[in-house]
C-alpha cells in the first residue's frame, strides 16, 4: 500500500559510510534521491557514524519537527540498538530531542518486503535460468559478536523457500562463520548457483572480499568506484555457472523498503 | 523560518561564499548559481564563460567525491574541489539541498551557532564512543591530540572548518594556525561568507588519534 504523503516531516536515513571511497555511502544518497523524488516527505536527509554529516550534526539539517529515522542497515545489532540511539539521543521507539520528534524505526534489512528484492535480484542477473537447476545462496557477513546479523539472512531464507519461487535450494553462507560462503560450490548440488550479498553497498565485503572467496577473483581487487566496468555473470569457476549480484542495498526500490518501515511504525504504533 | 529562507536571507545581506563555492544571485535568468570561487568571473560570461552547467542539485554529490588528481575527498572541509563547472539552481530549496551535498549541514551549523544553539563535542568525548578498531584511539595523551591538530587541521593541510571544539572540557586547544583559523577560505570578510564550522573532531582526525596513540603506546612499550 502506497505510502499516505507527510508534508510536515522528515525522513532521516542513517548509514554506516566510509572515509576510503564513496561506494559505501553512495545507495544511501540514491535511496534519498528516490523517496524525495516522491515528494512524500517535506525533506529527506542521509546521516552517517564515518562521514559528514554525522548523526550529532543531524539535528541541524532539519527543519521539520517530526523526524522519521530509518536506520539503512541489513540487520538489528550493535549499530540500530546501541550506536544509533546514542548519537541521536533516542531513547525509544519516539522521542522528543531538542524540541523535536524523533520516531525511530527498525532497519530496512529486516522487513518482510526484503524478500521479494532478493527474487527480484536473482531473477535479474541469471535470465532464462531454470530454478530448479540452481542453488540461490544469500550471504553477509557473520559475526560471532552478535546474532542478529546472521539472523536476518537466515529469516530471508526461510521465506525465500517457503515463497514458490522454484529454487533448488535456498541457503545462508558467511564471510567469517559457518557455513562458510568460501564452500559455496561444495553446498549447491546444481549446476547454477547464484550469490545475492545481503549488504547495504558494494563496499569492501561484497564487492572485494567476496569475489575471492567465490574464486572469481584472484585478489582483493579495486573498489567498485575505481573499476571501468562492473563483474559481468556468469562466471564459469569450480565446475559450476555462478552469478553473483551486488549488494543487496544498491537496488533502486530498497526506497520502498524504507517507506515500508515507515508505514509500519506508524501502524505499529498507531500513529496514523 | 525553514532554513532555506533564513540562507535566502543571509544572501540578501550580501554573503556570497560557503567554503570553496560562490553563490551568485540572478544570472541570465536563475535566482541562484554556484561554482568554485575561482570560476566566479567566468561563470559571468556569455554561456556561462563555458563552463560544464549543471542544471538543478542532483550533481553535487559527484561534484564534490574526488579531488582534480582523482583523490577521494573524504572530508568535506577539504580545500581541494573541482574547477571548471557552474550549478544552476530555480530556488532556495534547491541551492539548499545542492550546498548540503557539498558542505553537509554547514548553513544549519552556522545558523545554529548564530542562533546561540550549536552544541559542541570535546574531543575526549568524541573519542569516548569510538568502537571497534577505533575504541585504542582513546587512549591518546593530551599533548599528541594537540600536536595533532597542528599536523592534520587547518588550511595548511587543506581543511577549511573552523574548529569550535576543546580536547576537554578544561583544555582548550593551543594557539596554532589551525586552532585560529576563521573557516572563510580565500580571505574573504566574515561579513560576506558562511564559515564552514567543525563542532566534533571529524572521522579522519579521530583515524589519525589511533595512529598517534598506538605510536605512543609502542614508545611506552620500548621504553619498560
Amino acid at each position: 500500500m502506497p505510502i499516505a504523503p507527510k508534508p510536515s516531516s522528515a525522513l532521516l536515513i542513517v548509514g554506516h559510510g566510509s572515509t576510503e571511497n564513496p561506494d559505501s555511502s553512495t545507495p544511501y544518497f540514491e535511496h534519498a534521491d528516490e523517496i524525495r523524488s516522491r515528494g512524500i516527505f517535506a525533506e529527506v536527509h542521509c546521516c552517517f557514524w564515518k562521514e559528514e554529516p554525522s548523526m550529532r550534526e543531524a539535528g541541524y539539517l532539519v527543519d521539520s519537527e517530526e523526524i522519521y529515522v530509518v536506520p539503512d542497515f541489513i540487520s538489528e545489532g550493535y549499530f540500530t540498538q546501541d550506536v544509533i540511539p546514542r548519537e541521536l539521543r533516542l531513547t525509544g521507539p519516539t522521542t522528543v530531542v531538542g524540541g523535536k520528534t524523533y520516531h525511530y524505526c527498525l532497519p530496512v534489512g529486516v522487513h518482510r518486503s526484503m524478500t521479494g528484492l532478493i527474487l527480484k535480484r536473482a531473477r535479474e542477473v541469471a535470465p532464462g535460468v531454470d530454478p530448479a537447476q540452481t542453488t540461490l545462496i544469500i550471504t553477509g557477513h557473520g559475526t560471532g559478536l552478535n546474532q542478529n546479523s546472521t539472523k536476518a539472512i537466515r529469516d530471508q531464507v526461510e521465506l525465500i523457500a517457503a515463497s514458490g519461487a522454484g529454487y533448488a535450494a535456498v541457503l545462508d553462507a558467511f564471510m567469517e562463520e559457518q557455513p562458510f560462503i568460501a564452500g559455496w560450490d561444495k553446498m549447491a548440488l546444481t549446476p547454477n548457483v547464484i550469490v545475492v550479498p545481503f549488504f547495504i553497498s558494494d563496499g569492501l565485503h561484497s564487492y572485494q572480499d567476496i569475489p575471492v572467496l567465490l574464486g572469481i577473483e584472484n585478489e582483493v581487487g579495486a573498489a567498485a568506484s575505481q573499476r571501468e566496468i562492473f563483474r559481468h555473470n556468469p562466471h564459469h569457476v569450480r565446475n559450476k555457472t555462478l552469478y553473483y549480484t551486488s549488494a543487496i542495498g544498491t537496488e533502486r526500490l530498497l526506497a520502498d523498503v524504507i517507506l515500508d518501515q515507515v508505514s509500519d511504525f506508524d501502524r505499529i504504533h498507531k500513529l496514523s | 523560518m525553514s532554513i532555506a529562507l533564513q540562507l535566502r536571507e543571509l544572501l540578501r545581506s550580501g554573503i556570497h561564499r560557503i567554503g570553496e563555492l560562490e553563490i551568485q544571485t540572478d544570472v541570465y535568468g536563475y535566482p541562484y548559481v554556484i561554482c568554485h570561487h575561482e570560476d566566479a568571473e567566468r561563470s559571468t560570461d556569455s554561456a556561462f564563460g563555458g563552463l560544464e552547467v549543471h542544471e538543478g542539485p542532483a550533481d553535487a554529490r559527484d561534484l564534490s567525491t574526488y579531488a582534480p588528481d582523482g583523490s577521494y575527498r573524504f572530508a568535506k572541509g577539504q580545500t581541494n574541489l573541482k574547477q571548471g563547472w557552474v550549478m544552476a539552481l530555480e530556488n532556495e530549496e534547491d541551492l539548499r539541498l545542492a550546498l548540503d551535498q557539498f558542505y553537509p549541514a554547514g548553513v544549519g551549523l552556522f545558523l545554529a551557532s548564530r542562533a546561540g544553539a550549536l552544541e559542541t563535542e570535546t574531543l575526549r568525548e568524541k573519542l569516548d564512543r569510538q568502537t571497534g578498531m577505533y575504541r585504542f584511539a582513546r587512549t591518546i595523551s593530551d599533548a599528541g591530540a594537540q600536536r595533532l591538530v597542528r599536523e592534520v587541521c587547518g588550511p595548511a593541510h587543506q581543511c577549511a572548518k573552523k574548529i569550535l571544539w576543546r580536547i576537554a572540557p578544561e583544555t582548550p586547544l593551543e594557539d596554532s594556525e589551525a586552532s585560529r583559523y576563521n573557516g572563510i577560505p580565500g580571505g574573504l570578510a566574515e561579513s560576506q561568507a558562511i564559515p564552514l564550522l567543525c563542532r566534533e573532531a571529524c572521522n579522519h582526525f579521530v583515524a589519525e588519534c589511533r595512529k598517534a596513540a598506538k605510536a605512543e603506546n609502542d614508545a611506552r612499550s620500548e621504553a619498560t
